[in-house]
């Protein structure tokens, strides 16, 4: 009852204060809208991520050749990783339940009638498919002897179909590739695109017909391998290193010629930026709470002063001091509620102009976030309106009333 | 503690009828200022019946504000007895004392004291706001009818005059049907004519039983009431009984 009275009396004097009350209460906006707008963002793109990575292939991995830096680098002999290596990783690995050589070029020519486009092109194996969780919409995926006899088929992403302006009615004509002739087989269930860039804009032929056209190739081959099961990924990992580290005829204090990269190692590397990102916003909010709460604070003190002879007559017709402290406590979390209203409501704002943008991903605020909102911007009113209340509970009734 | 000449008997047994509403002994207040000693009460004794109508004189100085300040439990003696209504309030805590203020006094003071922006039901309903009562609207629409102001109920004090404010804040004093009325230089803000009202209202309710202090530095106020008390030095120097017949020069002890 006395609560309620006390709310009605905050909102009207909020209200009172119209516009005192909005710059007073700037500073928490600023903390509740930078909160809402970056947790939205950052689950936004976490959530995005781990759906691009699951797209990516379950329990995936990739191992590529690669010279690594400093002086260590410079004193290996040629990095290579050729189909031998391929064949000794296949027959030795008893952690990886598949693997598939991954050559890839990023611009290919893909021209059908007069139509000629650019795409990107790579060159994998029939168990690719599954490692990267890449099925067949339409049409068939490769075959074991499409790889073996090296048949000069290939499987289009929708992208390229579209580039191409083509329907479902294309599986099973041919096109040029570079210059080869390809006999369409299967077209690719979509994916969508990630920041921009479409995962469907993709050819895939046999890797044995790509080493034949790309013959460069053949010391350079990259792998996509896929580990029994999630737990088995990092005694794959260390499996692949040491065949590829004795194969390569490595000593012990020589560095790797190679990489592998495990989908958890790319999570990981994303969550470390979402970290970072999660951490500026802390500061971004501390700061703008602290200011936010010195100015509630510093407006709650003018408004004790103003209305000293009201406090006076208050606790003449018996209010106490915990009723006065109640009182412009109440206020000073209206006051910085309202700032925290407003933050979410600008934060929802904001978000919504971000997601118009064509290649941003889809932002939802979460509920929590609009929570935590509320809940900082009620706590700084709490935290910074004792001292005000407490000077307002305080106050002798007798020099209140007689204050000018 | 006290400085009582004779063992007095608890009021509230003190014999026939009910209670005095004020009974003071011996109350002192002393206040430091520096290494001074200023005795603003030296040793009141007070007693005010229910329904007295009495007035509080004295010039400036004299300890009127600091014995109104003790009557209304805004301020605690340094020494001697207060029972209000019977009860022992002097060394109450605060959160007491301010319930007790709101219980049984009620307050008008010579400038209104209203709350600006609340209408004058919401004004009138302050005082039962913190003492819990549920039909407070009810009770405050009640109050205000008894001053007059059945229809002005949803005003706010902007849209009143100074006479209208004044029962307004009468109102609110006695919304709480208290046991005191504490009046401080109620009409200091108003005309005559409207002083004139003011005080015929304060009349009013004397007769309908309601017991009212006014405090006042204005002889001809004062010799309205029953009986007046005058204070110099923080000493009663006169209680008697008023009235316009008297010369009020040659009041003596």
């Amino acid at each position: 009852m006395l609560i309620l009275a006390n709310v009605r009396g905050a909102l009207e004097q909020v209200w009172a204060n119209r516009l005192r009350s909005v710059l007073t209460v700037l500073g928490i906006v600023i903390a509740v809208t930078s909160t809402i707008t970056v947790v939205s963002v950052v689950q936004g793109f976490t959530g995005y991520v781990s759906d691009f990575l699951q797209g990516l292939g379950t329990n995936a991995m990739w191992i590529w050749p690669e010279r690594p830096g400093g002086e260590a680098g410079k004193r290996l002999g040629r990095v290579t990783l050729d189909l031998k290596d391929v064949q000794a990783l296949q027959a030795e690995c008893s952690t990886l339940r598949s693997l598939s050589p991954l050559i890839p070029r990023p611009s290919a020519t893909v021209s059908m009638g007069r139509t000629e486009v650019t795409t990107q092109l790579e060159g994998v194996s029939a168990e690719y498919h599954t490692i990267r969780n890449l099925p067949v919409e339409v049409g068939r995926p490769f075959t074991f002897l499409d790889i073996e006899r090296r048949h000069p088929v290939c499987v289009l992403g929708r992208e390229v179909l579209r580039k191409l302006e083509r329907g479902d009615d294309i599986v099973g004509r041919t096109l040029l590739v570079d210059g080869r002739r390809f006999r369409v087989v299967g077209i690719l269930a979509e994916k969508g695109s990630v920041l921009g860039n479409s995962q469907d804009d993709l050819v895939l032929i046999p890797y044995t017909m790509a080493l034949t056209m790309y013959p460069s190739t053949r010391t350079t081959i990259a792998l996509a391998a896929q580990a029994l099961d999630e737990a088995q990924v990092p005694e794959a990992k260390a499996q692949v290193v040491s065949i590829l580290r004795r194969r390569h005829r490595l000593d012990a204090y020589q560095p790797n010629d190679f990489q592998i990269r495990t989908q958890d190692e790319i999570l990981t590397a994303f969550n470390s930026i979402s970290i970072v990102a999660t951490a500026v916003l802390a500061g971004i909010v501390g700061i703008s709470l602290l200011v936010g709460g010195i100015g509630i604070m510093n407006v709650m003190l003018v408004s004790v002063t103003e209305r000293t002879r009201e406090i006076g007559l208050r606790k003449a017709v018996g209010a106490r001091r915990r009723d006065i402290m109640l009182q412009f406590l109440t206020e000073a979390v209206c006051l910085s509620l309202l700032g925290g209203g407003l933050g979410v409501g600008l934060g929802y704002g904001i978000t919504a102009i971000v997601s118009l943008h064509p290649q941003m991903v889809d932002v939802a605020v979460p509920a929590w976030a609009v929570l935590l909102g509320f809940g900082i911007s009620a706590g700084t009113g709490v935290a910074f309106g004792i001292l005000p209340a407490l000077k307002a509970a305080l106050l002798n009734p007798i020099d209140a009333l007689r204050h000018e | 503690m006290t400085a009582d000449p004779l063992p007095l008997p608890e009021p509230a047994a003190a014999a026939d009828g009910p209670p005095p509403v004020i009974l003071l002994r011996g109350v002192t207040k002393v206040y430091r200022m520096g290494l001074e000693e200023v005795r603003a009460l030296d040793g009141v004794d007070l007693r005010i019946d229910p329904n007295e109508f009495v007035a509080i004189m004295g010039p400036s100085g004299s300890g009127k504000s600091t014995l109104m300040n003790i009557l209304g439990l805004l301020d605690v003696p340094t020494g001697g007895r207060y029972w209000l209504a019977g009860r022992d309030v002097a060394r109450l805590s605060q959160s007491e004392q301010a319930r007790e203020r709101g219980r049984r006094i009620g307050f008008v003071f010579q400038t209104f004291e209203l709350l600006p922006r609340q209408t004058a039901l919401q004004n009138v309903e302050l005082p039962l706001i913190y003492s819990g009562v549920r039909d407070r609207r009810a009770r405050a629409a009640e109050a205000l009818r008894q001053v007059g102001l059945a229809d002005r109920m949803t005003h706010r004090p902007n849209q009143m005059s100074g006479g209208q404010r004044q029962r307004v804040a009468i109102a609110r004093a006695l919304v709480q049907e208290p046991a005191l009325i504490l009046a401080d230089e109620p009409t200091g803000n108003l005309d005559t004519r409207t002083s004139e009202e003011i005080l015929d209202l304060f009349d009013d309710l004397h007769d309908r039983g309601q017991t009212i202090v006014l405090v006042t530095h204005e002889p001809d106020i004062a010799a309205r009431c029953r009986r007046v008390v005058r204070l110099r030095d923080g000493r009663v120097e006169s209680d008697g009984p008023g009235g316009l017949s008297e010369d009020r020069e040659t009041i003596s002890c």
